[in-house]
């Protein structure tokens, strides 16, 4: 997964480069929003960390150039300012995901992660989460290679933590993932359902729960 | 035209006031009198020229004879014609007329009072376009009654009242000047304790705060004194404040660079070779400062958007509590630490970040205060139409004689496990402040811990 750093500060720079590339991602490093172009137009890349504070030219405008040319590429917006409508700014034209100055790399890498799996998942058939592989048109979840025998609605509640891996996900959102029209579930079964698949998951992936709020997963060792 | 000499934009004068406000009674009051005075005065000089009057007409009816049918004659010498008719100021006219009005002798052309049912009867007329006074005297005798009128021009009458107006005038006038002095005087010398207040202030620098002394200030203006003081009082308060403010300040981000230089310093002069434990302290210290610094912008951020912004977003609290959850996830997993929530639906008016600042802190904070094991939970909830939100822990609670000083900046509990900035629940505070909110502290449940609670008023219909 290649990655396309926009910073003009050289210090954040590498060491956003650094944190992604141990991450096994692979980074390069622009500092102007006329030198992102370029790479992307030469390149691809599966990310932008666009800066917002860039000179000349700034994250935002080089968004909204990016979006008005239908790029897709999913874009992770940082900046030192904290005004919130900068992040509403940002979001409104058509940033994935804001981070403020100073984060943390292993939460940057996190997103970077999430945004990447999020876009696959538009794209393409499989869902990868550690040693977790949703092959999503079969229905069919894969952990360390073999194949786990999911009910479909325990598929369901697999794939829509997955896609939402590193967030809190509701019990009434898994619900809504889960019933089909003819049926309403209680909040009980939820939690059946849960305990099922973290036993058949094993190590594979843990399923944690938050307290009041609803499920997690995590890939293991976290 | 500058705006000074506009006569629209003159600035309220007290003295202007006072002078509208006394000039119209008083002119009023001795205008009245005058016109009394004059009155009183007038009567007796008109009663005394009009018996002159009388007598003459008198004095002409004894002259008057009637001694056959023919009708009354009268037999005036013109030399007793000319005494009657004799006076420095006034010319007098008489006529006498027989009882159905006809001339007998006289001024032919003088007019003739209305003859009522008095006797003499007085009137004032005109003769020959001038003001005259006028008497009339009805004599009967055996052969026909007859008239005698006596008229004078009012020139000594004039006289008399203008002399009587210009003493009584002169009178008020002069009242009315002593009043108006003594209000232009009196208003100098009562507002002279503003004079010495005034020059007190103008001696004073723009750092001096002291109270003005209320020794000897009358008690008008004592409640302006006094206010002034409160004033000075509060700009006091909040520059020490400032001043203290600053000083924590500027040790809260000192020490951790302070620290963190240290550590950088060695790890730079050691080569390549890194010490875990150096660069584990140094990242320490950065995330100390990144903190600290966030709390300083949070607090400066609310202070400004407490001048700019409405405070007015629909705020679902359940939506704060999962991003505030969220986010502190790996850190109460690392202190080992059960992060939850227990959530009705509430709703309230406010702004989503500084909420979201609020409780974020608040669950910093109980978080740093509950050892591994322990529980931190967020809940959220209606009471009698009020939302309100809280962070209970089960960790080594606030001692009661603490918990009002607790939300103070800088300020930090005796028994404070972790560094922290002291900045936290000073933010709390102000955001509780700017959204109208109650801040509770309370023992934890089961009597354990600490609950701090922040109760938004009801909204307003």
């Amino acid at each position: 997964m290649r990655v396309l750093i926009v910073e003009d500060e050289a210090l954040i720079a590498d060491g956003v480069r650094q944190g992604l590339v141990k991450a096994a991602f692979a980074a390069d490093v622009v500092s102007s929003a006329d030198a992102a172009r370029a790479a992307l137009q030469a390149e691809n890349f599966d990310l932008a960390v666009v800066d917002i504070g860039l000179p000349r030219e700034d994250g935002l405008q080089l968004l909204r150039s990016l979006r008005l040319r239908r790029h897709a590429l999913p874009v992770l917006m940082l900046t030192a300012r904290d005004g919130l409508n900068d992040r509403v700014t940002a979001l409104d034209l058509g940033a994935d995901d804001y981070l403020t100055k100073p984060f943390h790399i292993a939460e940057l890498v996190a997103r970077c992660r999430a945004l990447i799996r999020r876009a696959n998942s538009r794209s393409s058939s499989t869902l990868e989460f550690g040693a977790l592989k949703l092959e999503i048109a079969r229905k069919q979840a894969c952990a360390f290679e073999l194949p786990l025998d999911l009910t479909l609605r325990e598929w369901s509640i697999l794939e829509c933590l997955v896609l939402n891996a590193g967030r809190i996900v509701g019990k009434s959102r898994l619900m809504s993932a889960v019933s089909d029209w003819s049926d309403e579930l209680s909040p009980n079964a939820i939690e059946v359902y849960v305990s099922r698949l973290r036993a058949k998951l094993g190590d594979a992936a843990c399923i944690r729960t938050v307290r009041g709020l609803g499920y997690r997963i995590d890939a293991p060792g976290k | 035209m500058r705006p000074a000499n506009d006569p629209k934009n003159k600035p309220p004068s007290i003295r202007r006031r006072l002078f509208a406000l006394l000039l119209i009674p008083t002119a009023a009051i001795a205008g009245a009198a005058t016109y009394g005075a004059y009155r009183t005065a007038l009567a007796p000089f008109e009663a005394a020229y009009d018996k002159a009057l009388l007598d003459a007409a008198l004095a002409i009816a004894s002259n008057i004879e009637a001694r056959d049918a023919s009708g009354p004659t009268l037999s005036l010498t013109p030399d007793a014609v000319s005494v009657l008719r004799s006076d420095s100021l006034d010319t007098i006219y008489y006529r006498v007329s027989g009882d159905d009005g006809h001339f007998i002798a006289g001024d032919r052309d003088l007019p003739v009072p209305h003859q009522g049912v008095e006797n003499p009867e007085f009137d004032d007329l005109t003769f020959g376009r001038e003001p005259i006074r006028v008497v009339s005297y009805r004599v009967s005798s055996a052969h026909g009654g007859s008239i005698v009128t006596v008229a004078e021009t009012r020139h000594k009458r004039d006289h008399a009242r203008a002399s009587v107006l210009r003493s009584s005038l002169a009178v008020d006038a002069a009242q009315l000047a002593t009043a108006l002095i003594v209000i232009w005087l009196g208003v100098e010398f009562a507002i002279e304790p503003l004079r010495n207040v005034e020059r007190q202030l103008s001696a004073r620098g723009s750092r001096d705060l002291e109270p003005l002394t209320t020794d000897g200030v009358p008690v008008e203006i004592r409640s302006l004194i006094d206010a002034l003081n409160r004033l000075f009082g509060a700009l006091q308060e909040a520059e020490i404040a400032e001043r203290s403010f600053l000083d924590n300040a500027a040790h809260q981000l000192r020490t951790p660079l302070a620290g963190m230089l240290a550590h950088l310093e060695l790890m730079a002069a050691g080569g390549a070779a890194i010490d875990g434990a150096q660069a584990q302290a140094a990242l320490e210290g950065a995330r100390r400062l990144a903190r600290t610094a966030h709390q300083l912008l949070a607090l400066a951020r609310s202070d400004a958007a407490s001048r700019s912004e409405s405070l007015q977003e629909e705020i679902s609290l359940p939506e704060v509590i999962k991003v505030c959850v969220e986010a502190r996830l790996a850190s109460a997993d690392a202190c080992g630490i059960d992060l939850g929530a227990d959530f009705e639906s509430a709703v309230t008016r406010g702004s989503a970040w500084m909420l979201e600042e609020a409780l974020g802190n608040l669950t910093d904070n109980a978080i740093a205060a509950t050892a591994t094991g322990g529980s931190v939970t967020l809940r959220c909830g209606m009471t009698g139409g009020c939302a309100w939100f809280e962070v209970g822990d089960t960790g080594v609670g606030i001692p009661a004689a603490e918990r009002a000083q607790v939300f103070e900046r800088f300020y930090r509990a005796s028994n404070a496990r972790a560094a922290g900035s002291g900045l936290g629940l000073a933010i709390v505070r102000e955001v509780a402040r700017l959204h109208r909110a109650a801040l509770t502290v309370e023992d934890g449940v089961d009597g354990r811990g600490t609950r701090v609670r922040m109760t938004f008023p009801e909204p307003a219909t």
